[in-house]
């Protein structure tokens, strides 16, 4: 039978080809559409978790708001101790984050303060790299950097001195003076405009909370372990005051942009395999009409029906296969390519003011994705075949013979 | 070559009215009765529209009786499901078609053996009958060529050898010699003819050619899907006719 099948497989050849090239290419775009997607999305949340969330927190329960927390962690030994337990965790860092004030001698502007460990902050995010002048808080104990639109709308510039404001434990205003010794440009309307970072130990001397800290920010080994990190150490610190949270408890507007990419992308592939489907049935279809007399015949010598059913399923499982596989060959090559050279895409300005992002996507391959889209196109030919194969299982012999 | 020679009738064809579905109800075939036995080569004559392909198709099991029954060795056989048909089909009998019917993609080797390969015959097995189904059709020699590099004679030739390889209790022959050139049509009657005389192997066909006809040794005529002399319809002692 697969000797008969595969013949009538390349009996049309340019029909065949054109019908195997539809399937590969309608692969090859699912695959594409996938990789895209899916790229831009860990791309969104490696700059996201990478720029300021980090992977995991370390947080007091009870918070208004997770992003900004305003409660202290009184004990954070006791959190170190745990982490350094912990398997899978790259590195962490202890920060204080609050809303404060950030003044020049000529102006003030509003600004989300980041009091942060300078020599453990740069392995867990990454905003020392787009740093333009200065350093990143390694020499000044009273330092401070900023993005470059901030310093320009305080007009200040290196080594000139900024007040830093903001509210202490028991709501009176706390006041330091920082010196200006790092820019950054990062490209964000938000993090060059509205963000600045001091060291630590300035940070609680000002606020005069001691060795206290509101957030220890996690950067694990692996993105897909986050969760069991996640469970593994709320088990350790549960009893507590603490609690573990993820970048997706977090940052959920990405979760939200993510959820309605993955929704555009099952609604576009649901298109392509339509259109994978009615090419396979119109050649089906054909192949079927004109070969009704040939069914007569093989009925005729002995084929029984069911055989015959097999025999059309063979047919559209051959073309499916080589389709599938030529597709799934195409497909690699792209994303391939386009993983090493990357893909130019202006998606930088349209999440600048979230975060910084490049215009270059750098594609990957998601196995588990375009495994599940060849399935579906194997399936979706196969799927194709059952209206002909069916028709054919049910053709008297008889009558398929008077077929013209 | 043929499965075996038994007393009694192979074939009995009872009663059987075979009626189209269609607004005009005619009959193709009206109570007709006829038996047929083993060795014979019997002719169905008529002209055109007088019943001979439905007499054929409702032997073959291809098509169904309206009425009546259609026995071979006293089994009913009319009444099987297409699956159980089929296999009847396979293990029993072997069909010439008017247009040759070898499938294309195939080559005259591989068609000969494709009834084996659904009887489940052994590869070894499989090629040794296949090429010598075609050492008697006299085409041993383009068994690796496809059909559309043979002439129509050689195509219907490798029909009768597809139709003989599995060692059928009959061969049925729808105007086999039809699309054929008369000199072509009368060399496939030769072999026809001497696979039956040498080989043993059953022949029934069905011919509006007048001319074809003085080939069979007995000739059952057919017209408005009744037989024209009901007498032709019962076989005779195939002994007593070849002594006669």
């Amino acid at each position: 039978m697969l000797v008969l099948a595969w013949r009538n497989v390349w009996r049309n050849l340019r029909r065949s080809l054109i019908t195997i090239i539809s399937m590969a290419s309608g692969l090859a775009a699912i695959m594409f559409g996938q990789s895209i997607m899916k790229s831009l999305q860990q791309q969104l949340i490696e700059k996201a978790t990478g720029s300021i969330t980090g992977q995991l927190q370390v947080l007091h329960r009870g918070l208004r708001e997770l992003k900004f927390p305003d409660r202290l962690i009184d004990d954070p030994a006791s959190v170190e101790k745990a982490l350094a337990a912990q398997r899978g965790i790259k590195a962490y860092a202890e920060r204080i984050m609050m809303m404060g004030l950030a003044s020049s001698p000529t102006s003030s502007e509003g600004t989300l303060i980041c009091a942060i460990q300078p020599d453990k902050e740069p392995a867990v995010t990454t905003m020392s790299q787009y740093l333009v002048a200065g350093d990143f808080l390694q020499h000044e104990p009273k330092g401070i950097v900023m993005g470059d639109r901030l310093a320009s709308k305080l007009d200040v510039r290196l080594g000139e001195k900024v007040v830093v404001m903001a509210q202490g434990q028991d709501g009176s205003m706390d006041a330091d003076a920082f010196r200006l010794s790092g820019l950054l440009h990062s490209g964000s309307l938000t993090f060059d405009e509205s963000i600045i970072y001091v060291p630590l130990p300035a940070m609680q001397q000002m606020l005069s909370v001691g060795r206290k800290v509101n957030q220890f920010v996690i950067r694990a080994d692996r993105l897909d372990e986050v969760s069991t990190i996640r469970e593994e150490l709320s088990q350790r610190l549960s009893g507590g005051p603490l609690q573990v949270v993820s970048w997706e408890d977090i940052d959920h507007e990405i979760v939200g942009i993510e959820r309605f990419q993955d929704a555009i992308l099952a609604v576009v592939l649901f298109i392509v395999f339509a259109i994978v489907a009615l090419g396979v049935l119109n050649t089906l279809l054909m192949s079927f009409f004109e070969r009704v007399r040939e069914f007569g015949v093989l009925m005729a010598i002995g084929a029984r029906p069911r055989w015959v059913l097999k025999l059309v399923l063979l047919e559209s499982a051959i073309l499916g296969i080589i389709g599938t596989a030529l597709g799934l060959a195409g497909g690699l090559v792209l994303i391939a390519y386009f993983g090493h050279a990357g893909l130019h895409l202006p998606v930088g300005d349209a999440f600048s003011y979230f975060m910084p992002f490049p215009d270059v996507i750098y594609m990957r391959v998601i196995w588990r994705d375009h495994a599940f889209a060849a399935v579906c196109i194997l399936a979706t030919s196969l799927l194709a075949a059952c209206a002909p194969a069916l028709r054919a299982g049910r053709l008297r012999p008889a009558e398929a013979l008077r077929h013209v | 070559m043929s499965e075996r020679l038994i007393p009694g009738p192979l074939i009995e064809v009872r009663d059987v009215t075979k009626i189209y579905p269609s607004e005009a109800q005619v009959a193709a075939l009206s109570g007709l009765s006829a038996t047929f036995q083993a060795g014979e080569f019997t002719a169905i004559a008529g002209p055109s529209g007088s019943g001979k392909s439905t007499l054929l198709n409702l032997i073959g099991l291809i098509d169904e009786p309206t009425e009546g029954e259609i026995l071979y060795q006293g089994r009913k056989v009319s009444c099987l499901d297409p699956a159980a048909a089929a296999d009847f089909r396979l293990r029993h009998l072997g069909f010439i078609f008017q247009a040759y019917n070898l499938i294309p993609v195939l080559t005259a080797m591989e068609n000969v053996e494709y009834p084996l390969i659904l009887q489940g015959v052994g590869s070894e097995e499989r090629r040794r009958r296949a090429l010598e189904a075609l050492r008697l059709v006299g085409l041993e020699a383009f068994a690796g060529r496809r059909p559309a590099l043979l002439s129509g004679g050689q195509q219907q030739r490798v029909a009768v050898a597809r139709a003989i390889a599995a060692r059928p209790l009959i061969v049925l022959a729808d105007e086999p010699t039809a699309n054929l050139d008369s000199k072509t049509g009368a060399q496939l009657l030769d072999l026809m003819q001497s696979l039956n005389h040498d080989n043993g192997v059953t022949f029934l066909f069905s011919s509006h050619d007048p001319a074809v006809l003085p080939c069979a040794r007995r000739v059952v005529r057919v017209h408005d899907g009744r037989l024209v002399d009901p007498a032709e319809g019962v076989a005779q002692d195939l002994d007593a006719d070849r002594v006669g």
